[in-house]
C-alpha cells in the first residue's frame, strides 16, 4: 500500500484559505512553507508575515495553540522556490484565476520533489484543465483538494481526481487527510463548484428566490432556515455575510459561466440588491456591513422594500413554529406544503427545489447520494443532507409532491424528476447509497483508514452498526464491549449532555468494579460532548431542601468516582471530544490515560456557578505542583506552579483545543491527541490494550505532598484584593477564588507542610460545601439552570 | 539646619541611558550596568585615589537574582575598584537611589568618611515578575482591614489618590503628554548629554545557520522611553489597567525600565586637597510614612521636612525632580503642596524617561545636578513616593 509521508508541506498563497490550511497542517505537526508573492517594499516575505500575524489574531483560532505558528516558515516565489524540493505535499491556494494558476505551476514545476503530491484548493475551476497545464510526469500526482472555511473546524474536504490522477496516490491522500488532518473526505467529480458548493449555493439561491417571491424579510427567513430546520444558527443570509458577499457572487458567477446546460441556469445570477451591496463595498462580516450590520448593540438587516437597514427582529410565526416542532418528518413536510402561510411556503418551496435539483444533478455532481448528503452535512453544517431529509419525510410522497408542483409550474424548473426517483423507496439502504451514474447502490469505502472508525457518521436510512453487547447498565451509564476488543469494557454515559449526576457516579464506580473483576481494562467513551459538568439540577434541589449533609456525601462520592478511575486495578482510558467541563474535566484528569480529539474543549468552569472543582480537580493540581517543584532546585517552592492553575480555575477558563489542555495541565504530554474524533474509540481500545500488555499497575497514593499553605493562600489573596478593589471582581468572586486558592494550597497550614491525598480532598470538599451554603452561589446555580448563562453577582 | 561636622559635596554624577523593560538592556546584567556606571563616575575624577573611598552604597528595590548577593560589592569589584573598598546594597523601594546619596552624605557629614560613592541600579527586565522572583504575602495582612493596603498594587494606590484628590483622566493624560514632550525636547537639545555615560551593550546571539556565536556590540547613548508618537488621542484611547472604572492607564503611569547611576561625594578636605570642582552641596534629606493605600502622596509628608532641614522655602527651589510614578500622584502632590509646576521635571519624568525603581533616585540626582549647572539655578530637590506608603526628598545646593 502506498503511504503518504508528509515530512514537510508547502502552501502556495497566503490568503484567508492558504494561511489557515498552513495553520492546520502545523496543528497536525507538519512543518509548512507558506508562499506568496515577494512584497514590493520592505521585507520580501512581508505579505506572508502579515498573513501569519493575522493567524495569531483570528477567532476562532486556526491554531490549536499559538506556538504552532513557529512551524510555518514564510517564503516567496522569488527567493525560495528551491525549498519546494523538501516538500512532500504542495497545496496551491491562490486566487481563482486559471491563467495565474497555470503561470505558477510552470514556475514551481522544476523545483518539485519527484515524489511530491500537488493539489489545488480551487473551489470552482476545472481540475482536469488545471492538471493539463502541468508537465506530463507530474499529472498523476495532481488533484483537487477542496477545504472549507475555516479549514480547522470544517470537517469536509473534497478530493477531485483528474483523468490522469494515480488512484493509489489519491487513496493515500484520502487516508492521510482523514486520519492525520481529521477530515471527512468526499470524492467529488470534476464539475463546477464540486459537490457541497454546487448544492449548498443552489440552496442559498433558491431561498433567495423564494424570499423575494414571497416578500419576506431576510431576518425572518434566517429565523426560519437556521437551527429550526437543523442548519447552522447563521442560517442563509448571515451565512452569506460570513462567507463574504463577493465570494458568493464569484461562486454564482462560476455557475453562470460554466453551467449553461443546467435547467436552473436562469437562476444562476445574483439578485440586483446583492450586486449593489458588493459594489458599495458592503461585503458582509469582513467589512462589518452586508445583508446585516451592527449599529451599536443593535443588529440591523437590509430591508429590500425600504432600501435601508432596519432592526432585525424577524420571527417565525406561531403556526409555522408549531409545524416545525412536529416530530414526524412526513407530517411536517405535508403540513408545510399545505399551509398557505408565506413562511411555510418558503420552507416547502426551497426544500422542494433543492430535492428536485439534487435528484436531477446527482448523476453529474457526485458518485452517490451518500457523498452528496455528507458533503452538505460537513461543508454547510446541515444536521441532515437533502436526500436523507427527503427519505425521512417519505420518499414516494415527496417525489409525488415535487412532480405535482413541477406540473403545476410551481417549481423553479420544469425539468422532470429522473426516472430512478420513482423506482425506489429511497436512496440510502442497508446495502449502500444510490449512484445515479452507476445505476446501483454503492457501499462505503473499503480503505483501511475507515476501519479505524468503529462508529462512522451514518445517514438516516443507512444500516446502523450495532452498538456492542451490554454487560451492565443503570440509569447513568452503560457498560458494554465492542467486537474490536471484547476484553476491554467500555463505559458510556447515558445522561443528557452527559451531565454527571448521582446515577452516573454510582454507575461509574460499579462499572469499574465489574471491569476490575471481569475485564482487562476500561475505556470511557461516548459521542460529544464528553460531559458538560455536574448535574446542577440535583445540586439546586438539594440546596433548596437544605440537604447539605447529603450534598457533602454526593461530593464525596464524586471524589470517590475520580479516585476509582485513578486507582482502578485495570487501566482506565478516557476518550474525549467536545466539551469536558467541571466534573467531566475532573474525570479526564484522573484516568490512567487520555485519548483526546483535537476539538476537545476542557475546563474547570465551576467558578461560573460560584463553586470550585471538588471532584479531585484542585487536589490533582496541588499534587502536580508538588511534583513539578520536586524536580527543581527548590523543591519546597510549589507556589509558582499553582499560579497559572489558580487563574485557570478562578477565570473558569475553557481550553480551545486538546493541545491547549495539555499546556494547561488537564492532560499530559504523553496522552494521545487525534484529529478525527471518529477514531477515538478504536484508538482508546488500543491504548487500553497497550497498557494491559505493558503490565499495567495503578499508581501509588502519593504521600508527603508539599503544599503552599497559608503563605500561598495569602499571596493569591493579594491578587484578589487588587482585583476586587479595582472593581474587576465581586465580593463573591473573591470568596470563590479564595476557596480555590485554599484548596490548591492545601488549606490553612504552614507553607511547606506535607499532606496526603485524603487531606487535599477533604479541604476541597469542605470549601465546596461552604460555598454551596452561600445565597450568592445558590443564585448562580439557579440562574445557570434557567438561562444557561453565568450570573455575575 | 541639621547638625553636622562637615559638608558633603557632590563632585561627580553620571548615569547610563535608561532602557525600557526588555529593551536594549534586555540581556545585560544589572551588575554589569552598575560596574560600568561606577567606572564612569571614577573616570570623571582622575585625581581621586579609589583607595580613599570609604564605602559604596547602592540602592536597589528588588535586590535578588542577577542584582542580588549584595550587588554593590560585586559591581564595585567588577568595576575594578580596589578590594579594600567595601559595598552595601540598600533598599527603600523607589527611593533607594536617593537614600544611597543621603546615606553617603551622612557618613561624610558625620565625619566618618571623606569619600563615598552612592549609586542605584535596577533591571526590571531580569525580574520575572515586577514583585520579584518569589512573592510571598503574610496571611496577617488580610486578617485586619487596616493592613490590607500593604497588598495593594501600586496602580491601585494611584487610583485611590486620583479619586481622593479628584485628579481627572484628562489632567493625568495631559501631564503624561507633557512629560513626553519635555523629554523629547530635552533629548533633542542635548540636555542629557552631560549626565549620560554611553553604554556598550554586548550580546551573544546563536547564529543557527552558521553554528557560530555572534558577539555584537551596540553603543547606546539615549534614553529609550520617550515616545514622539504619543498624542492626546492615543493616550485617551488606553483603557484603565488597575480598576475597571478607573483613570490610571499604561500611558499615564511610569514606564518599567532598566538603568543605573552613580554619584561621588567628598568632604571639604578632599575637595580642597585634590582641587575638585563641586557640582553641589548636599543640604538635607527626609523620609516619611503615609497610609499604604495612598502611597503616591508620600512626598507631601517628606518634602516639608526636607526643606525645613535645608533651611529654605519651597519658593527658593529652582528645580524639582518629582518622580512621576503615576501622573495622578505627581499632580496630587503638586497641588497639595502648591508646588510650582514650571519647576517640576523640566526635562520630563518617569512617564517618559522610565522608572528603574531603585536606580531612579540616583538617576534623577544626576539630572538635577547637571540641570542646575546648566541653568544656573541654586536650589534643587529630588523627591518621590515609595511603595507601602512613604515619601522621600533630598535637597541640594548648586555650587
Amino acid at each position: 500500500m502506498y503511504r503518504l509521508n508528509v515530512r514537510k508541506a508547502a502552501v502556495l498563497g497566503a490568503g484567508v484559505m492558504g494561511a489557515q490550511i498552513a495553520a492546520h497542517l502545523a496543528n497536525a505537526k507538519v512543518p509548512v512553507l507558506l508562499f506568496d508573492l515577494p512584497a514590493k517594499q520592505g521585507d520580501s516575505n512581508g505579505i506572508v508575515n502579515q498573513a501569519l500575524d493575522g493567524l495569531r489574531k483570528l477567532e476562532p483560532s486556526p491554531l490549536s495553540v499559538k506556538d504552532k505558528l513557529q512551524y510555518i516558515d514564510a517564503a516567496n516565489y522569488q527567493q525560495h522556490l528551491a525549498l519546494l524540493g523538501e516538500c512532500d505535499l504542495v497545496i496551491e491556494a491562490i486566487a481563482e484565476r486559471m491563467d495565474w494558476k497555470n503561470e505558477l505551476y510552470a514556475k514551481i514545476a522544476p523545483h518539485l520533489a519527484p515524489h511530491a503530491l500537488i493539489a489545488s484548493n480551487t473551489s470552482g475551476l476545472s481540475i482536469n484543465a488545471l492538471g493539463s497545464a502541468l508537465p506530463v510526469e507530474l499529472q498523476p500526482r495532481f488533484c483537487g483538494i477542496h477545504f472549507f472555511n475555516p479549514p480547522r473546524y470544517m470537517y469536509l474536504v473534497e478530493i477531485i481526481a483528474t483523468r490522469q490522477s494515480d488512484a493509489a496516490t489519491l487513496d493515500a491522500l484520502e487516508s492521510w487527510l482523514t486520519s492525520r488532518l481529521g477530515k471527512g473526505v468526499i470524492r467529488a467529480l470534476d464539475t463546477p463548484n464540486f459537490v457541497a458548493n454546487r448544492i449548498g449555493v443552489f440552496s442559498i439561491l433558491s431561498v433567495m428566490h423564494h424570499t423575494a417571491r414571497l416578500g419576506l424579510g431576510f431576518d425572518e427567513v434566517d429565523a426560519l432556515t437556521g437551527t429550526r430546520i437543523g442548519r447552522p444558527k447563521s442560517a442563509t443570509f448571515r451565512t452569506a455575510d460570513v462567507v463574504g458577499l463577493d465570494t458568493l457572487l464569484h461562486v454564482v458567477q462560476t455557475m453562470c459561466d460554466t453551467l449553461s446546460d443546467d435547467p436552473w441556469h436562469s437562476y444562476f445570477t445574483a439578485p440586483a440588491w446583492l450586486k449593489g451591496l458588493v459594489e458599495k463595498g458592503a461585503l458582509g462580516q469582513k467589512t462589518k456591513c452586508g445583508i446585516f450590520r451592527k449599529a451599536g448593540k443593535e443588529i440591523q438587516v437590509l430591508d429590500l422594500v425600504k432600501r435601508e437597514y432596519r432592526p432585525a427582529t424577524g420571527k417565525v410565526a406561531e403556526e409555522v413554529d408549531a409545524i416545525l416542532k412536529l416530530k414526524n418528518p412526513a407530517e411536517k413536510f405535508a403540513a408545510l406544503r399545505n399551509s398557505s402561510h408565506p413562511q411555510a411556503q418558503l420552507l416547502w418551496s426551497s426544500f422542494r427545489d433543492v430535492f428536485h435539483y439534487c435528484a436531477t444533478q446527482l448523476e453529474t455532481v457526485a458518485d452517490n447520494a451518500r457523498d452528496l448528503d455528507l458533503a452538505i452535512r460537513w461543508g454547510f453544517g446541515w444536521s441532515q443532507g437533502p436526500f436523507e431529509t427527503w427519505q425521512a419525510a417519505g420518499w414516494k410522497n415527496i417525489a409525488q409532491a415535487i412532480q405535482e408542483d413541477i406540473a403545476a409550474g410551481r417549481s423553479m424548473s420544469s425539468s422532470p424528476l429522473p426516472a430512478w426517483v420513482f423506482e425506489r423507496e429511497g436512496v440510502h439502504t442497508a446495502q449502500g447509497s444510490w449512484s445515479a451514474s452507476a445505476n446501483n447502490y454503492r457501499s462505503r469505502s473499503t480503505l483501511p483508514v475507515y476501519q479505524r472508525q468503529l462508529f462512522p457518521e451514518m445517514l438516516l436510512g443507512e444500516a446502523v452498526a450495532v452498538r456492542g453487547s451490554t454487560v451492565w447498565e443503570n440509569d447513568g451509564v452503560r457498560l458494554w464491549t465492542h467486537a474490536a476488543d471484547p476484553g476491554i469494557a467500555i463505559i458510556s454515559f447515558k445522561s443528557k449532555m452527559h451531565t454527571v449526576g448521582a446515577e452516573v457516579l454510582d454507575g461509574l464506580i460499579t462499572a469499574i468494579g465489574i471491569a476490575e473483576k471481569d475485564f482487562d481494562g476500561v475505556v470511557v467513551w461516548h459521542e460529544a460532548p464528553f460531559a458538560v459538568g455536574a448535574n446542577l439540577k440535583q445540586i439546586a434541589d438539594a440546596c433548596t431542601a437544605g440537604a447539605f449533609a447529603q450534598l457533602e456525601a454526593t461530593v464525596e462520592k464524586f471524589q470517590r468516582a475520580s479516585q476509582t478511575l485513578k486507582y482502578s486495578q485495570v487501566p482506565t482510558v478516557i476518550a474525549v471530544q467536545g466539551l469536558a467541563l467541571g466534573g467531566g474535566c475532573e474525570f479526564v484528569m484522573h484516568a490512567s490515560k487520555r485519548v483526546l480529539a483535537l476539538e476537545s474543549y476542557i475546563g474547570l468552569v465551576e467558578a461560573g456557578v460560584g463553586l470550585i472543582p471538588a471532584g479531585g480537580g484542585c487536589k490533582e493540581f496541588a499534587i502536580a505542583a508538588a511534583e513539578h517543584a520536586a524536580r527543581t532546585a527548590t523543591p519546597g517552592e510549589v507556589f509558582n506552579f499553582l499560579q497559572p492553575v489558580f487563574m485557570t480555575i478562578a477565570m473558569a477558563k475553557v481550553c480551545k483545543s486538546a493541545h491547549e489542555a495539555v499546556q494547561v495541565g488537564f492532560a499530559s504530554p504523553s496522552d494521545t491527541i487525534l484529529f478525527n474524533p471518529n477514531e477515538l474509540l478504536h484508538v482508546a481500545l488500543k491504548e487500553a490494550r497497550a497498557l494491559v500488555e505493558a503490565g499495567y499497575a495503578p499508581p501509588l497514593h502519593p504521600r508527603d505532598i508539599t503544599v503552599a499553605g497559608r503563605n500561598g493562600i495569602a499571596t493569591f489573596e493579594m491578587m484578589l484584593v487588587n482585583m476586587q478593589k479595582g472593581g474587576m471582581i465581586s465580593a463573591h468572586d473573591y470568596r470563590v477564588a479564595k476557596a480555590a486558592a485554599t484548596a490548591l494550597c492545601g488549606g490553612n497550614v504552614d507553607t511547606g507542610s506535607k499532606v496526603d491525598e485524603e487531606w487535599l480532598l477533604t479541604v476541597e470538599r469542605h470549601e465546596f460545601v461552604k460555598l454551596l451554603k452561600t445565597p450568592e452561589t445558590q443564585a448562580r446555580i439557579v440562574h445557570m439552570l434557567e438561562t444557561g448563562k453565568p450570573l455575575r453577582n | 539646619m541639621s547638625k553636622q561636622i562637615q559638608d558633603a559635596y557632590l563632585v561627580a554624577a553620571t548615569r547610563l541611558p535608561v532602557a525600557k523593560r526588555n529593551g536594549f538592556y534586555q540581556t545585560t546584567r544589572p551588575d554589569d550596568l552598575l560596574a560600568s556606571v561606577l567606572r564612569a563616575a571614577m573616570t570623571q575624577l582622575p585625581a581621586l585615589d579609589p583607595a580613599l573611598i570609604e564605602d559604596v552604597i547602592v540602592g536597589c528595590a528588588m535586590p535578588e537574582a542577577e542584582q542580588g548577593m549584595n550587588v554593590a560589592r560585586i559591581g564595585l569589584l567588577l568595576a575594578g575598584l580596589p578590594a579594600s573598598v567595601p559595598g552595601i546594597t540598600i533598599n527603600r523601594f523607589c527611593s533607594s537611589g536617593l537614600q544611597a546619596v543621603a546615606d553617603a552624605a551622612a557618613r561624610i557629614r558625620l565625619g566618618e568618611a571623606e569619600v563615598m560613592i552612592a549609586a542605584g541600579v535596577e533591571s526590571m527586565s531580569v525580574m520575572p515578575q515586577i514583585t520579584g522572583n518569589k512573592l510571598s504575602m503574610n496571611p496577617a495582612i488580610f486578617a485586619r482591614e487596616e493592613n490590607i493596603g500593604i497588598a495593594y498594587g501600586m496602580g491601585l494606590t494611584a487610583e485611590n489618590v486620583a479619586e481622593r484628590w479628584k485628579i481627572s483622566r484628562l489632567d493625568q493624560d495631559t501631564f503624561a503628554l507633557a512629560s513626553h514632550q519635555k523629554a523629547i525636547a530635552a533629548t533633542a537639545a542635548g540636555h542629557f548629554k552631560t549626565e549620560i555615560t554611553p553604554f556598550s551593550v554586548e550580546s551573544y546571539v546563536p547564529d543557527l545557520a552558521s553554528g557560530e556565536v555572534n558577539m555584537t556590540q551596540r553603543l547606546v547613548d539615549t534614553d529609550e522611553g520617550p515616545r514622539p508618537q504619543t498624542t492626546p488621542e492615543s493616550l485617551a484611547k488606553l483603557r484603565p489597567v488597575f480598576s475597571a472604572r478607573g483613570s490610571v492607564t499604561a500611558g499615564n503611569s511610569s514606564q518599567m525600565s532598566d538603568g543605573a547611576a552613580a554619584v561621588v561625594l567628598v568632604s571639604e578636605k578632599i575637595l580642597k586637597q585634590l582641587n575638585l570642582t563641586p557640582l553641589a552641596r548636599f543640604l538635607s534629606f527626609a523620609v516619611a510614612g503615609v497610609p499604604a493605600e495612598i502611597m503616591g502622596i508620600g512626598p507631601v509628608a517628606a518634602i516639608p521636612k526636607a526643606l525645613q532641614r535645608a533651611g529654605i522655602t519651597q519658593q527658593q527651589l529652582d528645580w524639582i525632580e518629582l518622580n512621576e510614578a503615576f501622573a495622578a500622584q505627581a499632580l496630587a502632590v503638586t497641588r497639595d503642596l502648591n508646588l510650582d509646576p514650571d519647576k517640576i521635571n523640566p526635562l520630563g519624568g518617569a512617564i517618559a524617561l522610565g522608572h528603574p525603581l531603585g536606580a531612579t533616585g540616583a538617576i534623577r540626582t544626576a539630572t538635577l545636578l547637571h540641570g542646575l549647572q546648566r541653568t544656573g539655578g541654586k536650589y534643587g530637590m529630588v523627591s518621590m513616593c515609595i511603595g507601602t506608603g512613604m515619601g522621600a526628598a533630598g535637597v541640594f545646593e548648586r555650587l
